[in-house]
């Protein structure tokens, strides 16, 4: 055997290398940069978690260790054991962690604020001053601040009360809403809104009016009636364009619709996550064809996103499901299908009924083929192969 | 005096320029197929195995993309990588034989143009092949089957050209000794 006949013979050994083999290789390789990617993320979020516990722990030995006179106090109080008060003149608060965390920051060095009796940490009552009140909300718990003949019943929120002067109340909301109960009657406002409401003046408040009128508390004129004083669009903060996203994330889609409508496509910020949540809201609130926009978005313009396969899948089903445009979604299923993951199987097999949805018998029976290939035992293997007319 | 291989310069094509931006697509649709021959080459083995080696060595390319100057340069860094990744994985199947004495089967080449005596004879090859050392067979199968000339192999084992010239030898001896050399 001569040397040149081995490599004749090296000549014959060639694979067969067609297209749907380079695509499987391909498509193997998007998911192994796909997992390498997700491990690098989960590597960098614990890295960055222990960063921040450790960084947390020495902030909380730092002020443990510091002298507590700060002219403006803010804490942490733990619901169902806080005994101590948030006010500046009170002790520290004790950690509860059964019941959720309320976090009080009072505005200025006047505010008096007592914690209400039987009400385990989740009520105050205001004094003087002003107070903001970051609250989670608790069916069972419902946290209520007290001022004068006035109550303010959290509803899930941050919001802000302060005396404008001893017979006036501001109440403004940042997140959720709040119920403010006077005399019987009662006004609930939500995120952006600021609520001014006569309240009659407390033992505390009339012993020590000019508490209410220190500096960091705005004086109002005493015309102010008690409606919800909303604040023109142009002073409008970025929270009441936002008001759409607590209701999406607590899964009040409709309300969410509708407040995402009346702020306007800009109250959605060009990140994935503020994208997907305003698709969901459109797509669960009832208007499908909404959600479409979002989801493009985060296809075309964050696509090296590990979101955009799960926005890709998403546009699909929205275009097959609820829009009946099985040529738009077959696209979809496909960018999804690329995008890998663990998605990428169903994708396939949607995009196969997609191309049979659409007519396009031919490359149906193509994917379904290719379906079989690469998930010879694959859960969808049934479907498929109907639209597919394998069977 | 025995005849030199038929020698082949591995020039890139006239359409490649060089010290263009690499582009991942771009590279696997020029050395997709490329690779998976290579493979195939060294292995002697069937299309599962094959395709492993191409996605892992596509996927560390997909890594080292900036590592890689040109179209020009990757031919050979793939060649490379391919040579590293495929020894490994015939270390690892000698090792299992250690254990587990599974019989070559001559349709695991794939060799779709072959005669059945070609086809014979390549499965016999690589029954010998099998028993050699793994860099011996690397060395030899790049110079002989692949047809690449020694300083491409020399590359692509990561040795000098000696040491090549060393394994190719002791490969080609015990080859010429059961095929024979006439």
């Amino acid at each position: 055997m001569t040397d040149p006949l081995w490599t004749v013979l090296g000549e014959k050994v060639e694979p067969t290398w067609a297209p749907e083999r380079e695509w499987a290789v391909r498509a193997a390789i998007a998911r192994r940069v796909g997992r390498q990617r997700a491990l690098v993320r989960t590597a960098v979020g614990l890295a960055s978690i222990g960063l921040l516990a450790v960084g947390g722990e020495a902030v909380l030995r730092w002020r443990s260790a510091a002298p507590l006179s700060p002219p403006v106090a803010s804490s942490t109080i733990a619901g169902a054991s806080a005994t101590g008060t948030a006010s500046r003149t009170g002790p520290a608060p004790s950690p509860d962690r059964e019941a959720p965390a309320v976090t009080v920051t009072e505005l200025s060095p006047g505010t008096v604020l007592a914690p209400l009796p039987d009400r385990n940490g989740r009520g105050f009552a205001l004094q003087a001053g002003g107070a903001r009140f970051s609250v989670p909300h608790d069916v069972d718990h419902p946290f209520v601040v007290t001022a004068g003949d006035v109550a303010i019943e959290d509803l899930g929120t941050t919001f802000t009360v302060r005396y404008l002067n001893a017979s006036e109340l501001e109440v403004a909301v940042e997140e959720g809403r709040v119920r403010v109960t006077r005399a019987g009657a009662n006004t609930e406002i939500s995120a952006g809104a600021t609520l001014r409401v006569p309240v009659a003046p407390s033992v505390e408040s009339s012993r020590e009016p000019e508490r209410a009128a220190e500096p960091g508390i705005r004086p109002e004129p005493a015309e102010v009636s008690s409606e919800v004083a909303r604040r023109p669009p142009s002073a409008r903060p970025a929270s009441a364009n936002a008001a759409w996203r607590p209701l999406a994330e607590r899964g009040q889609y409709e309300e969410a619709q509708r407040a995402l409508r009346k702020a306007g496509p800009s109250a959605v910020r060009d990140d994935t996550a503020d994208l997907l949540l305003a698709a969901d809201a459109a797509r669960l609130g009832g208007n499908p064809a909404e959600s479409v926009p979002y989801l493009e978005r985060v296809v075309r313009a964050h696509a090296r996103d590990p979101r955009a396969g799960l926005a890709a899948f998403t546009l699909g089903r929205v275009l097959l499901d609820e829009l009946g445009r099985p040529s738009e979604a077959v696209n979809a299923f496909a960018l999804a299908r690329s995008a890998g993951g663990p998605l990428a199987e169903d994708a396939l097999a949607r995009e196969v009924e997609a191309l049979f949805r659409a007519g396009d018998v031919t490359r149906s029976r193509e994917q379904a083929l290719l379906y079989r290939r690469l998930y010879p035992n694959g859960r969808r293997a049934k479907a498929v192969a109907r639209f597919g007319g394998l069977d | 005096m025995p005849s030199k291989p038929n020698l082949r310069v591995a020039g890139p094509p006239p359409e490649i320029v060089p010290g263009g931006p690499l582009d991942f697509d771009e590279l696997f649709a020029r050395y997709g197929r490329y690779v998976a021959r290579l493979a195939a080459r060294l292995l002697g083995s069937g299309d599962a195995e094959v395709d492993d080696v191409v996605q892992d060595v596509f996927w560390l390319a997909s890594r080292r993309l900036s590592n890689i100057a040109d179209m020009v340069q990757a031919r050979g860094w793939l060649a490379t990588v391919t040579t590293r990744l495929v020894g490994r994985r015939l270390r690892r199947r000698r090792f299992r034989r250690l254990f587990h004495a599974g019989a070559r089967n001559n349709d695991d080449v794939p060799a779709p143009g072959a005669t059945p005596e070609q086809r014979a004879l390549l499965g016999r090859l690589y029954e010998v092949l099998d028993t050699l050392p793994t860099e011996q067979r690397l060395a030899w199968s790049l110079r002989y089957l692949e047809g690449e000339p020694l300083d491409i192999v020399a590359a692509a084992c990561r040795c000098s050209l000696a040491t090549v010239k060393r394994r190719i030898g002791a490969a080609k001896k015990v080859i010429d000794e059961v095929f024979g050399n006439d």
